[in-house]
């Protein structure tokens, strides 16, 4: 169990604040945000390696804030991997083990269960230098494993890698999570890749927690505009909403469910949600007229840019169904989407939101 | 195959610096195949000539000896930490380059002499600056420091700071993380750092001709020939003293070429 409280890092130029969180044995825990939201600072933060400003680091119910990175016991394994260059691959491997009291029968088992299972036993004599991207990985994640570590700290451990490898690690380090039972806290700058991965996360922007939850939560329910955009909800006005009813520009749109209120607030939409409709358009409870503006292909779904009344929808539509009904600019369509796909969110760009931070981190 | 534009623009570019790399071409080489063998050998065969090279390459290697005891840590304090005063220290280091070398050789002088009490010291243990092994490799290390230093410096910065992060993070301290990862990936760095240290000292005169002009080196040695006997005398030993730079040469370009097919 790691627990991280009110945490703050400065380095220059940078300030990482008011981070709480705690992730659990059976977590995986994502920290997501754009490049330079401090994401990898906050991971280097928790194993120790750049020294708490503020705030409290728990690894099992012990206080680490203060103790070096050495003593922590956490596994940490960079995007780059960080493989030793002028050591074998079977050294980098036993590296740390001198400076964990393992006797030697215990190295061998588990040098001997790590390189079976992360399938290494072609690659121990070999200098890392020269592995693929998906190989240096599993040495990286060998090298850390073989100290038992009390959790798995991974900065952006698939995205760096060949679209080859990816799908491997991800399943890789899903299956190694259900096996170690110990929390992991994974880095990355792209959601749907932490969709597969994680099961909790936060958001991170300018080095504060945008917004906290379950994955589920941050993607379906985002509570700020940039967490929305994030989350690929590439459809965002600034409306009134009331009682059931928001209202763009000269657009009425029906709202569903629990929605934020007011005379200014943010009404968001998944461009997958938009429907073309061309029949049965009573199945939607949002049907309006609009004008194709752009057609842009993106490999199987063409982003389709439409002007309904003065107001810009951008929808994905699947590339087989645009061609077969040969859609072009200009034309005119109705498009329909469901209620229940529309979120409303309040303006206030800069909110601390989460699932009961303390109240120290919502005072800051 | 008509030459490209590209090249015809190089070669152009090149032709432009011809002037300067004749500049040392041709000197060297006019020296190198003036002498004859026989002089050659007679020189060689010259205790005093011997003696004074031998005196050469000791006094330098023991110069970046010194750097390298007492210049790797500060060249790893500068690559890796940020404190105030660092540009001050890095200043000092690059000082000895800016100098001019009989203006060395006077400040350690009169550092060491009997009016200071730096120099009351030394004679009470009694070490001797003026005229002595102490006097030229006091100086050697001083004039060779900052070419070992920022090599070093930059060995240092090669190695990521994330490699250094990885091995703490399993479990290693700065110390070990220091001696199993930093050193050893920096090594090709600190032997070429220690090569330039000793090229630059094995051809300083200057400071030394101030401090210690006895016990005499190849390049004191090479000026009292040419003073006292004249340019055919000088120069045999001139193309020994040339040979053995050009040895510690190649042996730089081995390592940095060694350095390269490593990375």
């Amino acid at each position: 169990m790691i627990k991280v409280q009110n945490f703050e890092v400065r380095v220059p130029d940078f300030r990482l604040q008011s981070i709480s969180l705690d992730v659990g044995p059976e977590d995986v825990f994502a920290l997501i945000g754009p490049t330079g939201s401090g994401k990898s600072l906050l991971l280097e933060g928790i194993a120790g390696l750049v020294p708490a400003a503020k705030g409290s680091v728990q690894i099992g119910g012990v206080d680490v804030t203060h103790h070096p990175p050495e003593t922590r016991g956490l596994g940490l394994v960079y995007q780059d991997t960080a493989l030793f260059p002028h050591l074998s691959v079977r050294e980098n491997i036993l590296y740390g083990t001198r400076y964990h009291e393992l006797d030697a029968p215990t190295v061998r088992s588990r040098f001997d269960r790590f390189v079976r299972r992360l399938d290494l036993e072609n690659l121990l004599d070999r200098s890392p230098v020269r592995l693929s991207g998906g190989e240096k990985q599993r040495v990286a994640l060998a090298r850390a494993l073989m100290l038992q570590p009390r959790a798995l700290l991974l900065d952006e451990p698939i995205s760096s890698l060949d679209p080859l490898f990816r799908d491997a690690i991800r399943e890789l380090l899903r299956s190694l999570h259900e096996e170690l039972h110990i929390p992991f806290i994974l880095v990355s700058h792209n959601f749907s890749e932490v969709l597969y991965l994680a099961n909790r996360g936060a958001i991170l922007r300018g080095g504060r927690i945008e917004q906290r939850g379950t994955i589920r939560a941050l993607f379906e329910r985002p509570e700020t505009p940039f967490v929305a955009r994030f989350v690929g909800m590439q459809n965002l006005w600034r409306c009134s909403a009331r009682e059931g009813w928001a209202r763009v520009g000269d657009l009425k749109i029906r709202l569903n469910g629990p929605a934020v209120q007011g005379d200014d607030v943010f009404l968001a939409l998944r461009p997958e949600d938009i429907e073309w409709v061309r029949e049965n358009a009573n199945e939607y409870d949002n049907v309006f007229q609009g004008r194709v503006m752009d057609l842009d292909g993106r490999g199987f779904y063409v982003r389709v840019a439409l002007d309904v009344h003065g107001v810009r929808f951008s929808a994905f539509w699947m590339r087989h169904v645009v061609s077969r009904h040969s859609l072009e600019t200009g034309q005119v369509v109705r498009i329909g989407f469901s209620s229940e796909s529309l979120h409303t969110m309040r303006v206030d760009e800069n909110p601390i939101t989460g699932e009961g931070a303390p109240d120290g981190a919502r005072a800051l | 195959m008509k030459p490209s534009r590209d090249t015809l623009f190089f070669s152009l570019l090149f032709f432009v610096s011809l002037p300067l790399v004749l500049l040392v071409v041709l000197p060297l080489t006019r020296m190198l195949t003036q002498p004859g063998l026989a002089d050659l050998w007679e020189a060689i065969a010259d205790p005093v000539v011997l003696r004074a090279l031998a005196r050469s390459v000791g006094t330098s290697l023991a110069a970046a000896g010194i750097c390298l005891v007492f210049g790797t840590p500060l060249a790893y304090v500068l690559a890796r930490k940020e404190f105030p005063g660092k540009r001050l220290v890095e200043g000092i280091v690059d000082l000895p380059i800016m100098i001019p070398h009989p203006v060395i050789g006077i400040a350690i002088l009169s550092l060491a002499g009997r009016n200071h009490p730096l120099g009351q010291f030394l004679s009470s243990l009694g070490i001797q600056v003026m005229g002595t092994y102490w006097g030229i490799i006091s100086v050697l290390a001083f004039v060779g420091l900052p070419f070992f230093v920022n090599t070093t410096k930059a060995g240092f910065e090669s190695v990521p700071t994330r490699l250094e992060k990885a091995s703490r993070s399993l479990g290693a301290g700065v110390g070990h993380t220091l001696f199993r990862i930093t050193l050893p990936m920096s090594w090709p760095h600190i032997v070429l750092g220690m090569i330039m240290c000793t090229a630059r000292a094995i051809s300083e005169f200057g400071a030394i001709v101030i401090v210690a002009y006895h016990p005499m080196t190849a390049p004191v040695l090479i000026y009292e020939r040419f003073t006292a006997y004249g340019l055919r005398y000088s120069q045999p030993i001139c193309v020994w003293l040339i040979v053995i730079s050009f040895l510690l040469f190649v042996g730089m370009r081995f390592v940095s070429r060694y350095r390269r097919v490593e990375a």
